[in-house]
């Protein structure tokens, strides 16, 4: 075995950190953290409940822990995830199930619908803008933004600001400052 | 699935508002708003969506903002940008995307592993 | 496939197992196997061992309990207790603990 793969095999159980400069593959069972330059291998019977932090991560198995990748991660198929991720490729194959906060980075959303239709144009009714993050660039007037505080004594004007509060995407909101977002709730039809 | 054919909202329409219905639509222009339908959506390559989504199935192959809730399937592809998150039964999301958001499946662990 | 811990691979922590397991890199802690443990040339073992059979070519710092054979080849260096029925210790290897063949 020249170029090593190191491999955990089904029955073994690793409790600890585990650092590395090449391709792991993990059939057994990794609890802790595990820190590569390479590439993590969940295989299907493989099990791992970490931190980790790698270049390129396949999960076939069940991951559990938050995953930050330099490269990509992707779930397979059989993958099994409940942690938040973070690299700029993510892959969820059809079949695969996971839960938590992807983050690939900035979107930069070029064709902003705001960009094509001057921003005047939308709902230039909606009293306050109701910012998801405190900016403090944007002429709000302070008792519009609900964000900060817990904003019980807010008069009337929160109306369709205190929804807005549960916008949870800062980024988000300021890709949209162009255009004032009224929060809608869903409500079921059925 | 309904027989007839899907509702299209072209490339150089834009709405703002809700748009609900019953059968499947594709979007291939600019909609802002509230989407709620019973079937499948497809948001094209050319499609700009910034709204909160309950549909059925959704296909995201161009630009789309905001909340899903799908009954049964959310398919993110290659060149997609979505922010937002997504609850659905299953998610899938192709190499090339883009999508920044929390993603919710029921996902099933073996007992004990959390 | 063999377990295979790999020369850049180091753990800190616990190993458990029933199956071999080959360690070229570098492993701190504790090791508790069923079966054979093989720590190779560029292996480091800073850990308690127990097993069935040891076979080392590496450095090993620790006490080894195995259920059958310890042995340590013409690389291997070993710095720690051993208790284990059958002992071999090669030409040429380092070995300095107290050794116990007790059954």
């Amino acid at each position: 075995m020249a170029d090593t793969n190191t491999v955990v095999g089904e029955s073994i159980l690793i409790k600890g950190n585990l650092e590395g400069d090449e391709d792991l593959t993990v059939q057994g069972r990794i609890e802790g953290s595990i820190h590569l330059t390479k590439t993590l291998i969940v295989e299907q019977s493989g099990v791992v409940k970490a931190e980790v932090s790698v270049a390129n991560a396949v999960i076939s198995g069940i991951m559990v822990g938050n995953l930050t990748a330099t490269d990509s991660v992707e779930i397979a198929e059989t993958g099994r995830m409940v942690g938040d991720i973070q690299a700029p490729r993510v892959i969820i194959t059809e079949g695969a199930s996971f839960k938590g906060r992807v983050d690939m980075g900035d979107l930069a959303l070029p064709r902003q619908a705001g960009a094509e239709r001057p921003k005047a144009v939308f709902k230039p009714a909606v009293a306050p803008k109701p910012m998801a993050r405190p900016a403090p660039a944007k002429p709000a007037p302070a008792p519009a933004r609900p964000a900060p505080a817990p904003a019980k004594p807010v008069p009337a004007p929160a109306k369709p600001a205190e929804k807005a509060a549960s916008k949870p995407e800062a980024p988000l909101a300021e890709a949209l400052a162009g255009a004032s977002k009224k929060k809608v709730v869903i409500k079921k039809k059925r | 699935m309904s027989a007839e054919p899907p509702g299209v909202i072209g490339k150089g329409i834009s709405i703002r508002g809700n748009l609900s219905g019953g059968g499947d639509l594709i979007i291939e222009g600019t909609v802002e708003g509230q989407i709620s339908l019973h079937n499948h959506l497809t948001i094209e390559e050319t499609g700009v969506v910034r709204a909160d989504i309950e549909a059925e199935r959704l296909t995201i192959k161009g630009e789309m903002s905001g909340n899903i809730n799908a009954s049964e399937r959310v398919a993110v592809l290659a060149n997609a940008k979505v922010q937002g998150d997504i609850k659905a039964p299953v998610v899938v999301i192709e190499d090339g995307a883009g999508f920044k958001g929390n993603i919710d499946m029921d996902v099933k662990l073996p007992d004990g592993i959390l | 496939m063999a377990n295979v811990i790999g020369r850049s691979i180091v753990i800190d922590g616990e190993i458990s197992g029933d199956e071999d397991l080959v360690i070229q890199g570098t492993v701190k802690g504790k090791i508790a196997l069923k079966e054979s443990l093989f720590v190779e040339n560029s292996g480091v073992v800073e850990a308690d061992i127990e097993t069935q059979n040891v076979v080392i070519s590496g450095a090993v710092t620790g006490n080894i309990r195995a259920s059958e054979r310890v042995e340590i080849k013409t690389d291997g260096r070993m710095v720690g207790d051993i208790k284990s029925p059958r002992i071999l210790i090669a030409d040429g290897a380092v070995f300095k603990g107290n050794v116990d063949m007790d059954r």
